[in-house]
């Protein structure tokens, strides 16, 4: 009754029958699988790579500070911040002595040879206050290059093959540093007669006469200063008299310095710093720069084609701000140099500009220029994801609004924009870690100057010049030593980048998980 | 209306008996076209629907029933390409197409509750005062009336009122499709447009929905697009056959379903097509 079956068997049990497309299927799964993770080794493998170059800094950082310390520029540096001091008061005497003329050549008729006469008597006191301080000055620099010489010393005997092969002992610190220490014995005397000609010429100063009001209140002020400051002289000698050579330097302070030093000085006569923190917040001046312009871009431009726009408007606008994406950053950062930079000399110089705080720019190349060009590449990103953001946000909310008799833009506003907010601050946030990577556009445009901007002075920050984690690391990298503290810091520079990065991404991710919608 | 009556639930009855063809025409269309680009969606249609009264519009997919529906409020200009060529529709008779007609003002008389579930992904109380808020209404006692009412309205105050400010897609689907209705009746509209409001929903839910519309009549005008026939036959009191843009019979709904003059009418009533 049951008729023979002759379709294929399906228990196949011969190798050639089922088993080897079992065994193909297996292979392209292989092939996917791996692929996918290949994005999450080399996660991995940069992470490590870093670390290994980049943590070896902290040791050689402490090893720099010991040398520091042992080889007495740790105990020099307070003479050398009163001399730093004391220029700096002599400097702005001579800011007050050009304002000076200045007012003389405005308020009379006075020419150039009758205003220097009139300032004659300000330039003497000027002079003698710069004398005063000579002894300071000196021993300041006499010090300084006893200091530098045990460090070189010291390295020299270090480097040496006997050195290293056990064969000598220790550089003996202590017999070098004896010629610096003998300077105790005079300083105490040194203070009381630096501070004591101070004074005589300071107090000499209330005989000079001013142009007006404002002037003499500058320079009043200027000379309680510079009192205090002969007062403050023989603070120094505390500071020098209770120094230990032979404290060791804690570990966490080649991290502390590392992370929250306020220098990064290389390749320096006196002593190196690696401190992070200038190049950390020029980093992150550029880059909100770069947000302030191109959140409201992006956003405003993802809105407008996403709900406003009609289709032919899609069409151009769309492709247009992805073109941006495209363009190679070193050509922006070439246009930035040539164009936006003197565009924006030229606008800061115009007259009626000059309220704006930093108007007229002191450095062609300043934070704002890289802001504006980084904010040009932080666009696209912002757009394209916002863009989606919003193209996600269900359609039948729109209706839902209309219906109930709301404006488009009242739709806009209270409905689509809300819904999509987790959308759109993942966008923004992607923006941010977009422009932070970016390396062509502010070693060109930023201006590259390593100081921490002076946020002291309101909104004039913007303008100043400054440089980034990125800029330095592109910049020095080509001129270390493989393996050396300064190498070793650039890792340790690019660590820290990579684990902002990381952590910005964490968070967009984050804002997207969280603030879903649901699926209708 | 008496809100107390959520409680008991009335066994709903074919309204056609009560159907009063002799009040006034609130929505009166005349011979509308109506376009997507080349297609003719509507062919001269002309109909009046009576104020307080349910009015279906059935006919197969295609017929023209939501886009009929949607020139009430004119949600059709959202579409691009979508465009009357001829005709008028005129709300308490002004031509709402006229150009002295702002579309917001219309749609705030004119409500709607959609085929699929949409309220907004906020809290129970927002959703409800969303359209009074878009009028400027500020007053945390005005509103608070208002989500009250509108909810009793809806029949979901007692199943929400202690949990009014959790998100309005936590509550399952028939309860979302209520409080969308309640979202419409907030605004205080005359007329109330549905497009399919029951075609997602369970018939537990949709049994509620009905009685739902049945009784929200007194106070509004009610205008429902189905697919279902029997939800026609049990909810309405006029109906409106639609096929291929044409408007081919229009009475009462018993009329319709028992006595239909159209033969197209009596082929799709019974369920031989469409």
């Amino acid at each position: 009754m049951s008729e023979p079956d002759t379709r294929r068997p399906f228990a196949v049990t011969s190798r050639y029958g089922g088993e080897r497309k079992v065994v193909g299927e297996r292979m392209i799964q292989l092939f996917f699988g791996g692929n996918a993770f290949v994005a999450v080794l080399i996660l991995g493998l940069i992470m490590i790579f870093l670390a290994r170059e980049g943590l070896g800094f902290f040791q050689l950082n402490r090893a720099n500070l010991e040398v520091y310390r042992k080889a007495g520029l740790e105990f020099v540096e307070p003479l050398r911040l009163q001399e730093n001091q004391h220029n700096q008061l002599v400097r702005r005497m001579f800011d007050l002595r050009v304002e000076s003329a200045r007012a003389l050549g405005r308020n009379t008729e006075l020419d150039r040879e009758a205003i220097n006469a009139r300032l004659r008597p300000l330039d003497d006191f000027i002079l003698a206050f710069e004398d005063a301080a000579e002894p300071l000055i000196h021993a300041s620099m006499n010090l300084s290059d006893l200091a530098a010489e045990i460090k070189m010393a010291a390295i020299e005997w270090e480097e040496t093959e006997e050195y290293r092969g056990g064969l000598k002992p220790d550089f003996d610190y202590e017999t070098a540093r004896e010629s610096l220490v003998a300077f105790l014995g005079t300083q105490e005397r040194l203070n009381e007669m630096v501070a004591a000609n101070l004074r005589r010429v300071v107090n000499q100063g209330n005989q000079l006469e001013w142009a007006n009001t404002a002037l003499a209140r500058a320079f009043a002020e200027l000379r309680n200063e510079a009192l205090a400051f002969a007062t403050d002289l023989p603070g120094a000698y505390h500071e020098m008299s209770t120094w230990d050579p032979n404290e060791p330097v804690p570990t966490w302070k080649a991290w502390s310095v590392f992370l929250t030093g306020s220098q990064w000085l290389t390749a320096s006569f006196w002593q190196d710093w690696y401190g992070v923190l200038p190049l950390l917040t020029g980093s992150l001046l550029v880059s909100f720069i770069a947000l302030a312009f191109a959140v409201p871009l992006g956003i405003g431009a993802a809105v407008y084609v996403n709900q406003i726009a009609t289709r032919r408007e899609q069409n151009l606008i769309k492709p247009a701000i992805e073109f941006i994406a495209a363009i190679p950053s070193v050509v922006l950062g070439f246009f930035g140099i040539i164009v936006l930079g003197e565009l924006l000399r030229q606008f800061s110089e115009i007259g009626w500009m000059s309220w704006w705080p930093g108007f007229p720019v002191a450095e062609r190349l300043n934070a704002l220029t890289a802001g504006i060009m980084l904010a040009l590449v932080a666009v696209p990103t912002i757009f394209t994801l916002a863009e989606d953001a919003l193209q996600n946000v269900p359609k039948t909310y729109r209706e839902a609004s209309l219906a109930l008799g709301a404006t488009r833009m009242q739709t806009v506003w209270k409905v689509i924009l809300p819904a999509a907010m987790s959308g759109i601050v993942s966008a923004v946030l992607l923006g941010f870690g977009r422009v932070v990577g970016e390396t062509m556009i502010v070693l060109l445009c930023a201006g590259n100057r390593i100081a921490i901007p002076d946020f002291t002075r309101g909104l004039e920050v913007f303008t100043q010049p400054v440089h980034t984690m990125t800029g330095i690391i592109a910049q020095q990298m080509g001129e270390v030593v493989e393996g050396g503290i300064h190498y070793r810091a650039l890792f340790m520079v690019g660590l820290l980048l990579f684990v902002l990065t990381l952590t910005i991404n964490y968070l967009a991710q984050r804002a997207v998980r969280r603030l879903r919608l649901p699926t209708i | 209306m008496d809100p107390t009556t959520t409680e008991s639930p009335s066994p709903t009855t074919p309204a056609a008996a009560s159907a009063d063809a002799g009040r006034p025409a609130i929505i009166e269309v005349e011979d509308l076209d109506f376009y997507y680009g080349e297609n003719r969606a509507l062919d001269g249609v002309s109909l009046a629907i009576p104020s307080h009264q349910v009015t279906a519009l059935i006919g197969p997919s295609g017929c023209g029933k939501s886009t009929l529906l949607r020139c009430f409020n004119r949600m059709n200009d959202l579409i691009e390409g979508a465009e009357r060529t001829r005709g008028t529709v005129r709300i308490r008779g002004v031509d709402i197409f006229g150009p002295e007609v702002n579309v917001m003002e219309l749609r705030k008389r004119v409500g709607m509750v959609f085929q699929k579930t949409n309220p907004f992904p906020n809290s129970i109380y927002e959703n409800i005062t969303f359209g009074l808020q878009l009028q400027g209404v500020r007053s945390k006692t005005r509103l608070d009336e208002a989500v009250e009412r509108s909810l009793r309205a809806a029949a979901l105050w007692d199943e929400v009122k202690d949990r009014l400010h959790e998100s309005g897609l936590s509550l399952s689907g028939g309860q979302q499709q209520r409080l969308c209705i309640a979202r419409a009746i907030a605004v205080e509209p005359e007329i109330i447009l549905m497009d399919e409001p029951c075609s997602a929903l369970d018939p537990v839910a949709t049994a509620r929905v009905e009685e739902l519309i049945h009784k929200l009549k007194q106070e509004f005008t009610i205008v429902i697009v189905t697919h279902n026939m029997q939800q026609a036959a049990r909810c309405s009191d006029r109906t409106a056959f639609l096929y291929l843009g044409k408007l081919i019979e229009y009475a009462d709904t018993q009329t319709i379903f028992i006595n239909p003059s159209d033969s197209q009418t009596e082929a799709y009533v019974s369920g031989r097509f469409g």
